[in-house]
């Protein structure tokens, strides 16, 4: 990998998972699933820490070349010359397993009907299920994608 | 004294116990490389979100200025009176006094506060840790109620501890150790959280085998709640390795190809520090309070994790330190049988050619 700062108009992007590193590579931009919606960061974008939600982050130019990860809950730091994103889950999207998404989503639809009146667990079993169809919906558009080509 | 076909089958069956151990040393060894894989990429999550954590925390509303600190519910102190010890053991025998070594670690540290009239709730992680308790234990008893109101519209569920003995088991993980997923470690850290939170516990610790590398090992126990400060380990070392101990495992470790030394401190951190947060003034796409109380659980759940980790690591080389040894005494005691068995041997030929000759000089 080259040093950051030789290679000017390029972020080093670094995706860091609680078990592995992801990414770290250089990119022209990143897609970011912020938990208020989507954002595009590129070079010299002023400091930002933000919450993510679930969905996934897209990479373009640079030597990661075009690479899309499903990523979920977490936080992105955005300097401007690189993005440090911590993400709970993060995986490939071919590393996405639609059975175990279909499960996760069914156990979280019990446990919604489990809650309660507990609020906190209304939110927990809303964030489940917000990760399974955002899992499922990903694996369905790359599985598209490649049906296109 | 023994015959010579007795001697025979006895090296036969003690050279099968040495294949054995080679190969679980074989075995433990390549174990302990993944393990220990594991558990440096583990570093990066951590110390990134230790780091941002910090950054946050003088930008949140919850830091008291007057204080200077900050009134997170996880980071006030209050007085131990019900303390939860996370014991962190292997899930199977083998491995030298690995088991047994936390297993004496966690109850010099449940003795010393139970003499400070504390109460103890004790979570077993590892079939090993597990069986320490089971015996003598008694689980915890919660009573799970369900109120219904507004004509059975809506439930309120409650879980109520009913407490009974001053040192129980409030719950046992016997599979977490298998695929060490964090999902599972998370799981357990809402629970924690959520009895910290109603006051059934005053302070969790963890008792662990602290893995740097193969020769920096130690049984540590930990404190997890509350944090005192965030980025560091407030830990109270219990037993360290003896010199001898070291020695063992290094030598282990070197014949089986594992790296002795992690790469060292000065290159983790350097590594580490490329995860660091920046010192700037961030915007905040949410507010800092939110941040901050969204990534105190995740946390707590890393040091777990890292704990988990660094203890599976570590039983793995205790495996391989233990197996080694059994190789090596297995070797000597085949040395030892065979002299014994051509001793017999030679004495049995050499009475018969004192018979012969005596027989021979007798005619």
């Amino acid at each position: 990998m080259t040093e950051v700062g030789t290679n000017a108009g390029l972020l080093t992007v670094r995706l860091v998972a609680p078990d592995r590193v992801l990414l770290d590579a250089t990119a022209e931009s990143v897609e970011l699933p912020s938990i208020s919606g989507y954002m595009e960061t590129l070079y010299g974008a002023a400091p930002l820490l933000a919450e993510l939600g679930s969905g996934e982050v897209r990479l373009h130019g640079g030597s990661a070349g075009e690479q899309v990860f499903f990523v979920a809950w977490g936080c992105a730091e955005v300097l401007p010359e690189r993005v440090t994103i911590l993400a709970e889950v993060a995986m490939p999207l071919r590393e996405i397993d639609i059975e175990q998404a279909r499960a996760e989503l069914r156990h979280g639809s019990e446990l919604w009907d489990q809650a309660g009146d507990d609020p906190e667990k209304y939110d927990s079993a809303n964030a489940i299920m917000c990760v399974a169809e955002a899992k499922l919906t990903s694996a369905s558009e790359s599985a598209g994608e490649t049906w296109q080509h | 004294m023994a015959n010579v076909l007795d001697l025979r089958r006895r090296i036969r069956s003690v050279k099968n116990t040495r294949q054995i151990t080679k190969a679980m040393k074989m075995v433990s060894a390549a174990k302990l490389r993944r393990a220990q894989e594991h558990a440096l990429q583990a570093r990066p999550y951590a110390q990134m979100l230790a780091s941002v954590l910090n950054s946050v925390v003088r930008r949140s509303d919850l830091y008291n200025e007057e204080i200077g600190e900050i009134t997170h519910p996880l980071l006030m102190e209050r007085e131990e009176k019900n303390v939860l010890v996370i014991v962190i053991a292997g899930d199977k025998g083998f491995a030298g006094g690995f088991n047994a070594n936390i297993g004496k670690a966690a109850q010099r540290f449940i003795a010393a506060r139970r003499a400070m009239g504390q109460n103890i709730d004790l979570e077993p992680i590892g079939k090993k840790a597990i069986a320490l308790y089971k015996k003598s234990i008694p689980m915890a008893v919660y009573e799970h109620k369900v109120e219904l109101y507004d004509n059975d519209l809506a439930r309120h569920i409650e879980d109520i501890r009913h407490r009974a003995a001053p040192v129980e088991i409030a719950a046992e993980h016997p599979a977490m150790l298998i695929k060490a997923d964090i999902s599972e470690v998370a799981e357990l850290t809402d629970s924690i959280i959520a009895r910290y939170g109603r006051e059934e516990i005053d302070s969790v610790y963890i008792v662990y085998n602290e893995f740097k590398s193969v020769i920096s090992q130690r049984v540590v126990v930990e404190k997890l709640l509350p944090i005192r400060k965030l980025g560091s380990h407030e830990t109270t070392v219990m037993e360290e390795m003896t010199e001898e101990q070291k020695e063992a495992t290094a030598k282990a470790a070197r014949e089986s190809g594992v790296p002795v030394t992690l790469p060292g401190d000065a290159a983790s951190e350097q590594e580490a520090r490329k995860f660091q947060a920046a010192k700037v003034d961030y915007i905040f796409e949410e507010s800092p309070d939110r941040i901050f109380r969204f990534l105190m659980p995740r946390y707590v759940t890393t040091q777990i994790y890292h704990a988990l980790l660094e203890s599976i690591a570590a039983e793995h080389a205790a495996r391989m330190t233990a197996t080694d040894a059994a190789t090596k005494n297995a070797g000597e005691l085949i040395d030892q049988l065979s002299l014994t068995m051509n001793r017999v041997r030679q004495a049995a030929i050499t009475k018969e050619i004192i018979e012969i000759v005596s027989g021979a000089a007798a005619l």
